[in-house]
């Protein structure tokens, strides 16, 4: 690979030496930072919604002079009242990595060599140009973020499925929320949670289904922990695959094998029509029952392609389809006692209690992610606890932009900023938008993520410019997608802040202005979009990824569609995106109301924020003179799905009998590019660890500390044993957290998907192990 | 030791050896009926813990934590501090380990030190934003820069009362941080027995633009 950057781990030295210092001599101040020179001590705050992750905390960034120099919690934001994480409160210093990258690079003679940006810019739109002259239009791709800006992604899908007219255009967000959208999809027809944050004060009980909210949504969790200090009879359950942090701070942890939580599903719909704990006025007015195709596969073969094929069915087809999730029968496929799934299916079914279910890459990483979505929402839809305050199955976002960027403006391969390329309707609306002739926007989608990866690796593909994302770490079966980009021919540009697995890779990289280096706005978990300024200057040559795709889109000729000045673009953009959901169903707020608030939840009708969806005291949306109107679906109703259990792509046997489980840890965000660079967080995590079971590691020898080889049939990985640690996964399973760069743990993990979704499983393979 | 400091010691000891098993009780009292919460930077805080903290505990010198102790464990004023001493690999983030030392405070003899008490007991999930430091090393440097801690002693005339200097946002219980043998040499009162703190000290916080009074016709 192309650059080495573990010499920059030896300049650390430099760092620990000072802290040492400071204990030797005790007196003398050597505090936890350098201090600013020639500064006023006056700080002035300015709001901005966090960097890191979907919950979506307000925060307030102090400046002195241009730097950024503190953070506190917005206390005016909603979603966090004033309070932060780890990674909340020491975000800025995100900004401040020795290493930024402040000039463009471009590959010459094999070398990559800084260059001056506009130089860049030209190669960039040269190479699009001879590679559509040479291969076509679909051999050109943008691969983004759900850590995009609104505006980021918004220019990326004019650019590339408008004026070049190729649907190559993906983003990281098919690896952690594709599912919760076919989900929303194929159940409501209309995509992004019902309820909102507030659930969380009003609801009684909690299930958090495969999901470790104590680290990965912990303002979210705090905020459930203070309702039930508050409120005292509030109950928490952790169901999940291992025990965490959030299973010490839940009432009861429940255990199921990876997979069989459709079985466990199915199985607490299968007790509450049973126990008749069916909320029948409700389910008679507002859903109707449906199957879908069964034994869906997996994915793992290129050109794979599925079709789901919807058919009605009664109530009394579905009761029988339930006949083989009797909980006696899902206790032996589970491994949850049945005892557990009749007390699961009381809570749900209990109608005093309001009942609220997270969820988030548990569900989503799941080669049946679509399915186990429905089936949590057929809980919920069968005992009617969805769209009133504190009932709400609540599928919560990994990334600031997911919802805002990906979902809303489409920046998938099938989506436009309203409907999906298919629709003429939709294509004819964006055309007209967008100011193109009629035809300019391909009917056909072309390739989701892995497929993209893969189209790459064949040659279908021969320029990809990725941005905000850092996919030589985060691609399932790693080696091959590497190996690809490396690929004669290929060509790969890097938008970004920090050298990188991918920029190692990359032909040209341009510096990215980072966060609150730029205008722009993300869209959290709730349906809440938040605006933040450029607060402090970029370094260098940095611009925006939105400006970057500007510029490049009027080398190819696209003045018109990118008409924008450098301080206007960003309100423009915003008020051009806003024409696409021009309806009240999904109204967004307009620009100079996101400037003056921390954060405002869409649809926004008539200046008001809708908190709950289809209930139609709450949505002006729903149709009047009926009490729930499930509109996303033309029959108005929500959908009950028959969704079997199937195993999943790739279980332990003989040779590799572990299952392979991979996340994250609170302190790192993602692959750890920003994180790794904040002192306290690095200080806290320094490096990744596999997560063994006590009795396999006594089986296998190996103690706290020692190294173990993760063994797959696509890779493997070295490193330290962790044994209750802060987690512990079951016995037969390990788990790996991803942020780790120097053990890239998806050389490991396997590209099987969702065949719904397509997006993949980063919580199931199979390994085996030995001791190194 | 002078005479009066040991006695003064056996008895926050004593003290300390009391509250430490005792630490499994509730911290924050409830709300008085029909009082709403929050209100004035949660001043009801103020109040509560002095009512339940005795003179003892709040008189105690130790002398031990100073500013630039204190400062080393952060990385701008007002960032919440790491976690300074050892914490065993398998620790997963049970409150109540914390709350043991830091919600009341106490003496603990492995640390040979006082526990510093949370201003924030109500916050349950602590390992949220408070990390231990398992390596000295940086993944790369830093350049980050922060302004200095606001300077102390600002009494606006000699001998007044000093405005408060910091956002009361987390912060609110001056009690906690402001009395006992674990508080901060240089910020401890020698007045912990008056209970009231904000009848005298009000924020003027010291990183804001000091605004004068203008009429504004
Ligand atoms: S919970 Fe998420 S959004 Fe909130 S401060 Fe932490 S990382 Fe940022």
């Amino acid at each position: 690979m192309k650059l080495n950057r573990r010499s920059f781990i030896k300049s650390a030295a430099a760092g620990s030496a000072i802290a040492a210092a400071g204990s030797i001599f005790p007196g003398i101040s050597f505090a936890g930072w350098q201090k600013q020179e020639d500064a006023s001590g006056n700080i002035t705050w300015q709001k901005a919604p966090c960097r890191f992750c979907g919950t979506g905390c307000g925060v307030l960034v102090g400046m002195s002079g241009d730097r950024a120099v503190a953070v506190k919690g917005d206390p005016n934001c909603s979603v966090n009242k004033g309070l932060c994480c780890v990674k909340g409160f020491h975000s800025v210093q995100a900004l401040y990595g020795k290493d930024r990258l402040k000039k463009a690079q471009v590959r010459k003679n094999g070398k990559m060599v800084e260059v001056p940006i506009a130089e860049a810019l030209d190669v960039i739109a040269d190479k699009i140009k001879e590679t559509i002259t040479k291969h076509g239009k679909d051999s050109v791709a943008m691969y983004g973020s759900g850590q995009w800006t609104i505006p980021d992604g918004y220019v990326a899908s004019k650019l590339f499925k408008g004026c070049l007219g190729t649907n190559n255009v993906e983003a990281n967000a098919r690896l952690c929320m594709a599912s919760a959208v076919t989900g929303f999809m194929t159940s409501f027809g209309i995509d992004e949670p019902m309820g909102c944050y507030e659930d969380i004060e009003h609801a009684d009980v909690f299930v958090t289904w495969g999901n470790n909210m104590a680290e990965m949504h912990p303002v979210l969790f705090s905020r459930m922990l203070a309702s039930r200090k508050r409120k005292r009879d509030v109950t928490i359950i952790d169901f999940a695959t291992r025990t965490t942090r959030s299973s010490q701070a839940s009432d009861k942890s429940i255990l199921f094998k990876p997979n069989t939580d459709l079985a466990v599903a199915n199985a607490i719909c299968y007790e509450i029509i049973r126990n008749d704990w069916v909320n029948w006025d409700f389910v008679k007015k507002h859903t109707s029952f449906h199957k879908g195709k069964t034994n869906i596969g997996y994915g793992t073969e290129d050109h794979f392609s599925f079709k789901d094929k919807p058919e009605d069915i009664s109530f009394e087809e579905y009761k029988t389809f339930l006949q083989d999730y009797t909980p006696e029968k899902v206790e032996r496929i589970s491994g949850v006692s049945a005892k557990d799934i009749k007390y699961l299916a009381s809570l749900y079914g209990d109608p005093s209690k309001k009942v609220t279910s997270f969820w988030c890459m548990g569900m989503n990483q799941h080669v049946r992610g679509t399915w186990i979505n429905n089936l949590v929402y057929n809980i919920h839809l069968l005992t009617g606890k969805i769209s009133t305050p504190g009932n709400s199955p609540f599928s919560l976002t990994g990334q600031p932009s997911a919802c805002g960027t990906v979902r809303e403006v489409g920046t998938l391969t099938h989506k436009l900023p309203y409907g999906v390329v298919m629709k003429e309707g939709a294509r004819k609306k964006a055309e007209k938008i967008w100011g193109l002739p009629a035809g300019s926007i391909d009917p056909k989608p072309t390739y989701h993520t892995v497929e993209m990866f893969r189209a790459l690796d064949r040659g279908d593909i021969r320029f990809m410019w990725i941005q905000v994302t850092n996919p030589m770490i985060t691609m399932p079966n790693l080696n091959r997608y590497r190996d690809g980009a490396l690929k004669e021919d290929r060509f790969v540009v890097v938008s970004d802040v920090y050298p990188t697995p991918t920029t190692d890779v990359a032909d040209v990289i341009l510096p990215a202005t980072m966060w609150v280096e730029q205008e722009g706005m993300y869209g959290n978990s709730e349906r809440r979009t938040q605006h933040f300024d450029r607060i402090v200057p970029g370094p260098g040559d940095t611009m925006s990824d939105t400006w970057q795709i500007i510029e490049v889109a009027r080398r190819l000729g696209f003045e018109k569609q990118f008409p924008w000045g450098e301080d206007e673009y960003i309100g423009k953009i915003w008020e051009e995106y806003r024409q696409f959901h021009d309806n009240p169903k999904h109204n967004m707020a307009p620009y100079e109301v996101l400037k003056a608030r921390s954060g405002v939840q869409w649809p926004f009708v008539n200046g008001k924020e809708t908190r709950w969806r289809f209930n139609t005291k709450h949505d002006p949306a729903c149709k009047k003179g009926t009490d729930f109107d499930f509109y996303g679906k033309k029959d108005g109703k929500a959908w009950i799905w028959a969704r079997p259990y199937e195993p999943a792509a790739e279980s332990p046997d003989q040779e590799y009998n572990f299952w392979l489980n991979t996340g994250r840890v609170i302190e790192h965000w993602h692959t750890g590019s920003m994180t790794r660079r904040v002192p306290v967080l690095h200080n806290a995590v320094p490096e990744a660890y596999v997560e063994l079971n006590p009795e396999d590691a006594s089986d296998l020898g190996v103690v706290n500390g020692e190294k173990v080889k993760i063994i797959s049939r696509r890779g493997s990985v070295t490193m330290k044993a962790s044994i209750n640690g802060r987690g512990v996964p079951p016995r037969g399973m390990v788990f790996v957290p991803f942020f780790d760069e120097s053990y890239k743990i998806n050389e490991v993990t396997l590209d099987a998907f969702c065949p719904i979704s397509k997006q993949p499983d980063y919580k199931k393979c199979a390994v085996r192990l030995e001791k190194a | 030791m002078k005479e009066a400091d040991k006695i003064l010691g056996k008895v926050v000891t004593g003290f300390a050896a009391i509250c430490l098993t005792g630490a499994l009780l509730t911290l924050p009292a409830d709300a008085a009926p029909d009082i709403p919460q929050g209100f004035d930077s949660d001043g009801e805080k103020i109040f509560n813990r002095f009512d339940e903290t005795p003179l003892a505990a709040m008189t105690g010198t130790d002398g031990k934590r100073t500013l630039d102790v204190y400062y080393e464990l952060r990385q701008y004023p007002g960032s919440p501090p790491r976690v300074p001493h050892d914490v065993p690999l398998s620790f997963s983030g049970d409150t109540m380990k914390c709350l043991s030392c830091h919600g009341r405070g106490g003496y603990d003899v492995n640390q040979n030190a006082y526990a510093p008490v949370t201003p924030h007991p109500e916050y349950e999930s602590c390992a949220q934003c408070h990390v231990p430091r398992r390596t000295e090393e940086l993944f790369v440097e830093t350049e980050w820069q922060s302004i200095e801690p606001p300077r102390l002693g600002r009494s606006e005339m000699g001998g007044s009362p000093p405005p408060i200097p910091h956002s009361l946002q987390i912060r609110e219980d001056c009690i906690a941080c402001h009395t006992g043998p674990a508080a901060v040499a240089e910020i401890r009162v020698e007045h912990g027995s008056r209970g009231n703190c904000r009848q005298c000290h009000v924020p003027m916080i010291a990183t804001e633009p000091r605004k004068e009074f203008t009429r504004n016709n």
